[in-house]
């Protein structure tokens, strides 16, 4: 008998270990992107295959106890960009002791922590936003209204469109350091071998739309006799589309799949179907490796990559480190320019809120304002003022890593207007074969629409990515496509209208 | 004196106070803070929460995304734990018995156990790197002729699966070997002399002696395995997208729960309907494990 109960005690021992776990998870090991920084990339939206694995610690650190006096405004962000900008701002404002918590934002770790930490003692002040997610925060009740700094964003004339993401019902939650217009890069060489020049100006007059590009894909495709792919991966090109669509994912509460969506699908099939895409996966070995052309397919057989569709972010962070391969054996340093390319869009980008139940709310804006809206701040941050040294003077703790090198695009165009020029000699623009990069994304970054972004697009277009993978695969017809989608879209969010 | 002598006798309870202060807090709270979520329409996102009675639980008998992780879940562990008990009996068969002498028995132990040490985010990256369209499998196939291109492997449903029960079988298999040694190893020699002087073959001994004895090893090898097994996570969460893809074949019991938990609003309430359901299914079938393998007296 007391054998019994013995067993059924330790059933119960072992059983309630089995569910300890739901209700606080273990944070799962980071999959971070390799070499790109977190900073702006969505993987989120882009990645269809989960990137390398990176485990990371992710422990809140302790801080060793501020001055007398000194008042303590708590960050949290996913990157360790911003803690840059607080350390200029305790330059600035002595009698400020920024604590800063870097939280990796892979596998959804960052929106977690900040999830569980909601409507605690533990909550930070000041929390940074990235693209995906920015939008369920600002939709949320969570974030404090920052209507009394809309005169200062007037003033630098920040970019109409990241002040629309940051908005909610008329009111403004969040404001962005960047602006991130997308753009289209290309290689030159192989530009000049087959269309027969590498003129920016022709080439953008080659691939105008999508239509001209698919056409382009296919010269590509002839005249290197298959060795030569338009893109990367397919994953490359959905931004666009998405950023085109006429309507949002959500209309009066039911799904809506706006024609772009469905052209998205057949662009991506004819890019499968036809091999202008080198099936590499986004933020995976291969796609990195396309950038410097050390990419080969299974039979060793070197293969090339024509373009990548990257935004202002993706060419100091992306680009430009990866063009040379890691045992020196190319470069493509000074091969490359930059277009408008087939369609406008945005990606990426991190947004700053304040949490409506900071102690420090006074603080906390000023904080935010520096950040994103002071226009000497957002000029030292693009032009490479913030150096370790620099850094160092004002905080001699700060690691050697930390410091911001030149060329992220900000968000006002009041600074962008300003510091243009002086990018003309810039390390970027000799990456770019003389071109300044700075002055194409000022041309495009007032024609970016983001009304349509909600905080469920990251949610639908994850939804979107497997059955896509499987009907690009030929495994399941388009129908089955649409039916999969419409499932998993109606089981994530029980309360929408799926038709 | 007699002040000592009554405390002695409650040391006991002093040494077993951490571990029962910590399985309250961080065993038994849990649980029943996850039950009682279960039962509302909870979520991070909002601070406020209603009591729904069980229309978390209904909503979840009527969602196939639900029975997909639960026939996934089982696959997974059954096609993982049959061939891991087999092999790990086989193996620590061969090792205790005298008559084969295998040598160097604690380095095949030791390499076999070694898969156990690595992270599972760190096995699941080298898979997911070993098997990617630029892959090495795929160079190796194409260049040894095997296959005439590279292949999706991670977008197939089969590959995926067969790969995520291979890491499992492969992390834990050697972990199993040791505890079934030990467990053979503390089986008195006699037996086995007695038994081989009575004229036993090789075949009877292991049916009559190591089996029986060997059962309390059994069932705990077998209900903690059936733990783990309902709780699979990390390796499917992080081979793919940590959505079950492809085609939702690598959906697990645990993974959904994640899904449920990290969605756009956090709905802790539905997620936790999960957790009830595994802890609930885990119980009954460790239950009845105890029950049919229970010690008999005849």
């Amino acid at each position: 008998m007391s054998r019994k109960i013995y067993a059924l005690l330790s059933l119960v021992l072992i059983a309630s270990f089995a569910l300890a776990a739901c209700g606080a998870p273990a944070a799962p090991a980071n999959t971070a992107a390799p070499a790109a920084p977190a900073a702006t990339m969505a993987p989120a939206v882009t990645a269809t295959t989960a990137p390398t694995v990176a485990p990371t610690a992710t422990a809140i650190p302790t801080f060793a106890p501020p001055k007398a006096g000194q008042k303590i405004l708590k960050v949290w962000s996913f990157t360790n960009e911003i803690k840059t900008m607080a350390i200029a701002y305790e330059g600035v404002h002595p009698d400020v002791d920024v604590q800063y918590t870097m939280i990796p934002m892979t596998s959804g770790d960052y929106q977690t922590k900040i999830k569980a930490s909601l409507n605690t003692a533990d909550a930070p002040d000041v929390i940074a936003l990235e693209a995906s997610f920015v939008k369920q925060y600002v939709e949320s009740d969570f974030l404090a209204d920052l209507g009394s700094l809309l005169p200062d964003a007037k003033a630098a004339k920040t970019y109409q469109f990241v002040i629309d993401v940051g908005t909610n019902q008329g009111v403004t939650k969040a404001f962005s350091y960047q602006a991130t217009p997308g753009a289209l890069f290309y290689r030159r060489s192989l530009a000049k071998a087959y269309f027969g020049t590498d003129d920016p100006v022709k080439i953008q007059a080659l691939l105008s739309d999508m239509d001209k590009y698919t056409a382009a894909a296919e010269v590509i495709k002839q005249k290197s006799g298959g060795s030569t792919f338009m893109v990367a991966s397919n994953g490359d090109f959905q931004n666009l589309f998405f950023a085109n669509r006429a309507q949002p994912w959500v209309v009066n509460g039911a799904l809506v799949i706006d024609p772009m969506v469905q052209k998205y699908i057949d662009t991506a099939k004819t890019f499968r179907d036809k091999g202008y895409e080198a099936q590499a996966a986004q933020w995976g070995e291969g796609w990195f490796a396309g950038m410097n052309d050390t990419l080969k397919d299974a039979s060793g057989k070197p293969e090339k990559i024509f373009s990548y569709f990257l935004p202002t972010w993706g060419l100091p962070y992306v680009l430009a480190p990866n063009a040379k391969a890691k045992d020196g054996s190319s470069d493509t340093t000074g091969d490359w320019a930059v277009i408008t390319g087939p369609l406008p869009y945005q990606w990426g980008g991190t947004w700053v809120g304040v949490m409506k139940g900071s102690q420090q709310m006074d603080l906390a804006k000023d904080f935010v304002r520096f950040v994103a809206l002071d226009q000497t701040n957002l000029k030292n941050w693009a032009t490479g003022v913030y150096t370790n040294d620099y850094l160092k003077k004002i905080d001699p703790s700060v690691p050697a890593d930390q410091k911001q090198a030149a060329g992220d695009f900000v968000s006002s165009q009041v600074v962008v207007d300003g510091i243009t020029a002086g990018f003309d000699n810039s390390d970027l623009s000799k990456f770019l074969g003389g071109q300044n990069s700075y002055g194409g994304f000022a041309a495009a970054a007032p024609s970016v629409n983001a009304r349509l972004m909600t905080g469920s697009d990251d949610q639908i277009q994850r939804d979107l990515a497997d059955p896509v993978s499987q009907y690009l695969l030929g495994k399941i017809t388009i129908d089955d496509l649409w039916k999969t989608f419409k499932a998993t879209v109606q089981n994530d969010f029980p309360d929408l209208t799926v038709k | 004196m007699r002040i000592s002598k009554i405390s002695r006798n409650y040391y006991g309870y002093f040494f077993i106070t951490p571990f029962i202060l910590g399985f309250l807090l961080f065993g038994l709270y849990p649980v029943i803070n996850t039950v009682t979520l279960s039962f509302t329409n909870a979520t991070l996102m909002s601070s406020k929460y209603d009591f729904i009675g069980i229309r978390n639980f209904q909503r979840l008998f009527s969602d196939d995304f639900f029975w997909t992780a639960v026939k996934n879940t089982w696959l997974l562990w059954i096609c993982n734990f049959v061939p891991q008990i087999g092999i790990a009996m086989l193996l620590s068969f061969w090792f205790t018995d005298v008559r084969l002498k295998i040598r160097g028995v604690g380095v095949w132990r030791t390499l076999f156990f070694l898969p156990n040490l690595l992270m599972p985010a760190a096995v699941a990256s080298l898979y997911f790197s070993l098997f990617s369209f630029y892959g090495p499998v795929n160079q190796l196939l194409v260049r040894m002729g095997a296959m005439h291109e590279a292949f999706q492997f991670l977008s197939n449903e089969t590959v995926a699966r067969s790969l995520v029960v291979f890491i499992q079988w492969w992390t834990w298999f050697g972990q199993t070997t040791i505890i079934i040694m030990a467990g053979m190893t503390a089986i008195p020699v006699q037996l086995y002399e007695a038994a081989m002087v009575d004229g036993a073959s090789g075949g009877q001994m292991f049916a009559r002696i190591t089996l029986p004895l060997l059962k309390p090893i059994l069932v705990y090898i077998f209900v903690t395995s059936l733990v783990g097994g309902m709780q699979m996570f990390d390796i499917p969460f992080l081979l793919t997208d940590g959505r079950g893809s492809p085609s939702s074949s690598i959906l697990t019991n645990n993974v959904l729960m994640y899904m449920r938990f990290s969605n756009a609003q956090g709905t802790i309430g539905t997620a936790s309907a999960v957790g009830v359901m595994v802890f609930l299914m885990t119980s009954v079938c460790a239950l009845a494990i105890f029950y049919i393998l229970r010690e008999r007296n005849n």
